[in-house]
C-alpha cells in the first residue's frame, strides 16, 4: 500500500503519463481512497490545461517589429 | 596552443611550481587552462596525491600504466607526455616502444604486468582475482585504479582543451590489450576501513551530494586521496564565475555533450569549465567501475574522439532532415540576411518567453531580445545542426538572460537549490470547480496565470515557461538549459505545484473554502 508521500514522489511522472503500468495501477489504487491526492491530481491537471490553453506571455507583432528592425539594422551595418 | 586563450600566471602560482618540480616543465595541458586558475588547482591537488606521492606503487610503475592507457585511448598528447616522463625516469626508448605496443611481451616485472592487466579488465572479479594471485595487495590495487581514473581525466582534458603535445608527438601504435572474459562485475572493493564520523572530506561530500557517493566510501583505505578528491571538488564547484555550482554538479552526475557547448554561445570560461568538469566526471566514473561502487558519476564522453575538436575536424551528425529551420539556417550561413529575419520571425515568441521566464520582467526581456538574436547571428556560422536550431536558439537566449540576471541580481540563481527544496508540501487541497476556464474572461485568465508564473522562483519559472507555455519537450528543454533531465522534471513539477497553489484560491468554489492543511499521511 503506497502512502501520500510515495504518491507525491511519482506525481510528476504520473501527470506526464510517464509511469509503468504496474506503478500506474498502484497510484490509481491510492487515488481511489485518498481525497487529498485526488484533489492534487485534478487541480494540477486543470492548472496545466489552463496554462496551456490560455495564450500567455505573447509578444505582440507590433512590439516585436521595431525590435526586429533594430536587430536587422545592426546586423546589416556590421556587414558593411 | 589550444582551443583556449592563455593568461600569464605569476611564477608564484603554486600548481605551476609543483608541475615544474615534478615534470621539469609545465605541460601545455595546464597552460591551456589558465583562464580558470582554480581548475588547475583542482587538478594539481588530485595529481599530486595520486601520481607524485609514492605509497604502494612507485612513480615509474604509475607512468607505465599511464603510458599504456594513453596508447589504448589513442591519445597522442598523453602518450607523448608519459613517454617523455618515463625517458626522464631512465627507461630506454626501445623498452618503452615494446611496452606501448604490447606490455605482455615487454619483460615487465610480474607486479607491473599484473597492474596493467588489472586496469584493462577494470571492474571485473577476474581482474581482482588475477591481481591477488600475483600478490598485489589492496593498496596497490586501489592505486592502480586511481591511476586508471587519472589517465581518463588527463586524456579527456587534453582532447577537450585541444592541447598540442609538449614534445615531438609519438606515433600511436596499434595496441594489444587483454580483455576480460566476461563482465562479471564486482560488487564492492574489499578494504574499506571506517573513518571517523567527522572526517572533513566526507562531511563536505555529504553536504555537496546529499549523501556520500559510494565511490568515495570505497576509498577509505587512503584518507589522503579522499582529502585530495574533496579539495579538487571544492576548487571546482565552489566558485561560480563561469558555470554555476548546480550546473557543474549536473555535469558530474549526469554528463553533458561537450560537442554542442561551443555552439550554444557559452563563454570560453564556461566551455573550459564544462570540459574540466566532464574530465572529473570521467575520473570518478572509472573509479566507480574499478571499485564496483555504484553509478553516481556519468561518463557521457566516449573513450575515443572525446574532444571538442576544431571546427574543420568535427564530425557532422547533421540532423537537418528533422529540423524545419535547416534550410533557412543554411541560407543565413550562405550570407542571406533576409533568411535570418525569417528565423527571427519564426522564433520571436519562443525567445521572448525564455527571456521573460528567466528575467521575470517583460520590459527587460524585450530589451534582451536584441542581445540574444545578435549573439545567435554571431554564432550561427559555427552552428552545425547537432541540435535543432530552435533548441540552440533557446539556449542562447537562456544564457543571455542568465548573464543579465547575474549582473542585476547576484543573489537570485537559476540553478541553486532552495534550502526547502525537499520540504515543499501542497497547502491548498480543496477541490477545484469543474470548469475553471468558464469563471473568468480570457484576459482575466491570462492575467491570473502571468501573475502566478511571475511569482515563481526563476529556476522553476523558466522550466515551466519552456515546457508548459512554449511546449518544448522535456529533452529539448533540458538541452536548451544545459540541465539534466531529472533536474528539469523535478523543477517542472515543483513549478506546476507552486503555480497550482497560487491559482487555487481563484478556482475553489466559494462555499468550499476552508483552512489550509498539508498532506500528512
Amino acid at each position: 500500500m503506497i502512502t501520500c508521500a510515495d504518491f507525491m514522489a511519482e506525481i510528476g511522472n504520473y501527470l506526464e503519463g510517464d509511469v509503468a503500468d504496474e506503478v500506474r495501477h498502484q497510484l490509481e489504487q491510492h487515488l481511489s481512497h485518498c481525497q487529498t491526492c485526488t484533489v492534487l491530481v485534478d487541480s494540477s491537471r486543470k492548472t496545466l490545461k489552463i496554462v496551456t490553453d490560455t495564450g500567455t506571455f505573447d509578444l505582440p507583432e507590433s512590439t516585436f517589429r521595431p525590435i526586429a528592425e533594430k536587430i536587422m539594422a545592426r546586423i546589416r551595418s556590421g556587414e558593411k | 596552443m589550444s582551443y583556449f586563450g592563455e593568461v600569464a600566471l605569476g611564477s608564484s602560482f603554486q600548481p605551476f611550481a609543483t608541475f615544474q618540480e615534478q615534470f621539469g616543465f609545465v605541460p601545455k595541458l595546464f597552460r591551456a587552462q589558465t583562464l580558470l586558475p582554480r581548475v588547475i588547482q583542482a587538478e594539481c591537488a588530485l595529481i599530486s596525491a595520486i601520481l607524485f606521492t609514492d605509497k604502494a606503487l612507485v612513480h615509474t610503475q604509475k607512468e607505465c600504466i599511464l603510458l599504456v592507457l594513453a596508447a589504448a585511448q589513442q591519445n597522442a598528447y598523453c602518450l607523448t607526455l608519459h613517454y617523455q616522463m618515463l625517458k626522464l625516469l631512465g627507461v630506454a626508448e626501445q623498452r618503452l616502444n615494446r611496452i606501448v605496443t604490447d606490455y605482455r611481451q615487454a619483460d615487465l616485472s610480474p607486479a607491473t604486468s599484473a597492474l596493467l592487466t588489472l586496469v584493462f579488465k577494470l571492474g571485473t572479479k577476474e581482474a581482482l582475482q588475477e591481481a591477488s594471485e600475483r600478490g598485489l595487495n589492496d593498496e596497490s590495487i586501489l592505486e592502480a585504479i586511481l591511476i586508471a581514473g587519472l589517465s581518463r581525466l588527463l586524456c579527456t582534458l587534453s582532447t577537450g582543451v585541444g592541447a598540442v603535445p609538449d614534445f615531438a608527438p609519438r606515433p600511436i601504435p596499434s595496441v594489444q590489450v587483454p580483455l576480460a572474459d566476461s563482465d562479471n562485475s564486482i560488487e564492492f572493493f574489499r578494504s574499506t576501513p571506517k573513518l571517523p564520523e567527522d572526517f572533513a572530506p566526507m562531511l563536505f561530500l555529504r553536504n555537496e551530494f546529499g549523501s556520500v557517493p559510494k565511490v568515495f566510501s570505497a576509498q577509505t583505505l587512503r584518507p589522503d586521496i579522499l582529502q585530495a578528491e574533496a579539495d579538487a571538488l571544492r576548487y571546482l564547484l565552489l566558485s561560480e564565475d563561469a558555470l554555476s555550482r548546480a550546473q557543474k554538479r549536473d555535469i558530474l552526475l549526469a554528463g553533458t555533450d561537450l560537442e554542442t557547448l561551443r555552439e550554444r554561445g557559452l563563454t570560453e570560461n564556461q566551455v573550459l569549465e564544462a570540459v574540466v568538469t566532464t574530465s572529473f566526471a570521467a575520473f570518478f566514473n572509472v573509479l566507480q567501475t574499478g571499485l564496483g561502487a555504484g553509478s553516481d558519476f556519468a561518463a557521457k564522453m566516449p573513450t575515443k574522439n572525446a574532444h571538442l575538436s576544431a571546427p574543420e575536424q568535427r564530425q557532422t551528425t547533421v540532423t537537418t532532415s528533422v529540423d524545419p529551420d535547416a534550410e533557412c539556417v543554411a541560407r543565413v550561413q550562405g550570407g542571406d540576411l533576409n533568411a535570418f529575419e525569417e528565423l527571427m520571425n519564426r522564433h520571436s515568441q519562443r525567445v521572448y518567453r525564455t527571456l521573460v521566464g528567466i528575467l521575470g520582467n517583460p520590459d527587460e526581456a524585450r530589451d534582451a531580445m536584441q542581445d540574444a538574436f545578435l549573439k545567435a547571428f554571431q554564432h550561427l556560422a559555427g552552428f552545425q545542426g547537432r541540435s535543432k536550431f530552435s533548441t540552440w536558439l533557446v539556449s542562447i537566449a537562456s544564457n543571455t538572460a542568465i548573464q543579465r540576471l547575474r549582473e542585476r541580481k547576484p543573489m537570485e540563481s537559476l540553478d541553486e537549490s532552495a534550502p526547502d527544496e525537499e520540504g515543499f508540501r501542497p497547502r491548498q487541497i480543496q477541490a477545484w470547480t469543474d470548469d475553471p476556464e468558464q469563471l473568468y474572461s480570457q484576459a482575466e485568465m491570462r492575467s491570473l496565470i502571468e501573475n502566478g508564473v511571475m511569482k515563481l522562483p526563476v529556476k522553476y519559472r523558466v522550466v515551466l515557461m519552456l515546457r508548459d507555455i512554449e511546449q518544448l519537450g522535456i529533452e529539448e528543454a533540458a538541452s536548451a538549459l544545459g540541465l539534466g533531465i531529472p533536474a528539469i522534471k523535478a523543477r517542472l513539477l515543483r513549478g506546476r505545484l507552486m503555480l497550482r497553489e497560487a491559482l487555487a484560491p481563484h478556482f475553489i468554489p466559494s462555499g468550499n473554502k476552508r483552512s489550509a492543511q498539508g498532506v500528512t499521511n
